[in-house]
């Protein structure tokens, strides 16, 4: 036996690679994994933005191994293989993403803290059973912030607990509202980023008092910040 | 050597069997794999007041990881064209050099858990850091058969020779090595980069 009689009795097979469907595949993977890498390197979009994006890229790369580099749905007995694949995908997407649905659900409904103080403000349940939850009974004086030209106006914001504080963003893209110092995001009222399209507004109340600070997530030079008295 | 005589079709024939039974054990596989990928989205910001993947997490490490693995993986598709054109010293230098990216990613990845573990970040810490290791090691375990099997198929491919048989068996092991760089890309994707978003 020789190294080379394998060869010989080989019938072309098409679903085998050749060399430039994996040098293909392999220079397609490098591009989705350092796209993916700059984007969130460099912070590109906010936070939620970023993680579909990145998913997408994920998956996308996925598929492109899967062709070039196992050959899935080439030569002449695909069928059972690709079957198999998709009935496995279909199992996935129910699993993993069911499981995530649920416990997404599980979590906004009945976890401590913090959300449940979220939550207690959004349906505005000042008490629980003769506690008080923080929430805010009646909400008071409302105070604006504009941010236009990269700039916040005011640039402080004096108020009393229980009054709400709007942002408005006129500037020309938008704005994700970070609470404390760059680059800490810390939460504030159930917040830890307030994303507000270009031209719309968004109101949180104020119900914990101290001093705090906010700043633009995707340009920590738009800062400002809001002291809430007792 | 299957007889020469014998028709060609039979060999291919058992060879799709042989392949098409590999691939269900992949796709199980890749079952389970998925749960642990649900696991760890939703466990991944329980970390019981401990540090979050951001702060413990290294992106560039993950980002050599990714590439040396993705390399490995074309060294071995390469290495595959060689063993059906029956070139046995190009298989043991394609194969030789997918077994070293590997070793070279295992090392980086024990490097990494070895540093996590010194500074007090352990598998027992958090179900952040249960679902983490659990997810990672898993893959790292997988990793590590198949390195084994891989050093395994190249000495007796030295030693004995390219035949037909060896032929199937290089095309599972490359089948198994493509999936565990998709099982990774998820991985960088969804604990990596994700930890930094």
């Amino acid at each position: 036996m020789n190294d080379f009689s394998i060869n010989e009795n080989k019938k072309p097979i098409k679903e085998h690679g050749t060399i430039t469907s994996y040098v293909a595949g392999f220079v397609l993977s490098l591009i989705y994994t350092l796209i993916p890498y700059y984007l969130v390197v460099n912070h590109r979009f906010s936070t939620s933005a970023l993680v579909t994006t990145i998913i997408s890229f994920g998956i996308a790369q996925m598929i492109i191994q899967v062709v070039f580099f196992l050959h899935l749905g080439r030569g002449p007995k695909p069928f059972y293989n690709v079957v198999f694949f998709f009935a496995t995908v279909g199992l996935i997407v129910v699993v993993v993403g069911g499981s995530i649905f649920i416990m997404d659900n599980l979590h906004y409904n009945m976890t401590p803290a913090e959300a449940s103080k979220q939550l207690a403000e959004k349906e505005a349940i000042y008490q629980v059973e003769g506690k008080l939850t923080g929430a805010c009974q009646k909400l008071l004086a409302n105070h604006v912030v504009t941010i236009s030209g990269g700039k916040v106006t005011p640039l402080h914001t004096n108020a009393q607990l229980c009054d709400t504080l709007t942002f408005i963003n006129q500037d020309s893209r938008i704005s994700d509202i970070a609470f404390g110092p760059h680059p800490r995001h810390d939460a504030y009222a159930g917040e830890t980023e307030l994303t507000v399209k270009k031209g719309k507004n968004k109101t949180i109340t104020l119900n914990q008092s101290g001093i705090y600070q906010y700043h633009d997530h995707l340009d920590p030079t738009i800062a400002g910040d809001f002291i809430v008295a007792k | 050597m299957v007889d020469e005589q014998a028709p060609t079709h039979h060999q291919a024939e058992a060879d799709d069997r042989a392949l098409f039974g590999f691939w269900i054990y992949l796709m199980t596989d890749l079952l389970m794999f998925s749960v642990l990928f649900a696991v760890y989205a939703v466990l991944q910001g329980n970390t019981d007041g401990g540090k979050t993947g951001k702060e413990l997490f290294s992106l560039n490490l993950a980002l050599t990881e990714t590439l040396i693995l993705l390399t490995s993986s074309f060294t071995c598709g390469i290495g595959m064209i060689a063993a059906r054109a029956g070139h046995k010293n190009q298989v043991l230098t394609w194969f030789g050099m997918t077994f070293i990216l590997g070793l070279i990613f295992l090392g980086l990845e024990l490097n990494e858990f070895s540093n996590l573990i010194r500074e007090g970040h352990t598998i027992q810490s958090n179900a952040f850091l249960s679902s983490f290791f659990t997810l990672v090691g898993t893959h790292g375990l997988h990793i590590t058969s198949g390195l084994l099997w891989m050093a395994v198929t190249l000495i007796y491919i030295a030693k004995r020779g390219l035949n037909s048989n060896m032929v199937r068996k290089l095309a599972m092991l490359s089948l198994f090595w493509h999936f565990l760089d998709i099982v990774w890309i998820f991985i960088f994707t969804i604990v990596y980069l994700r930890a930094f978003a």
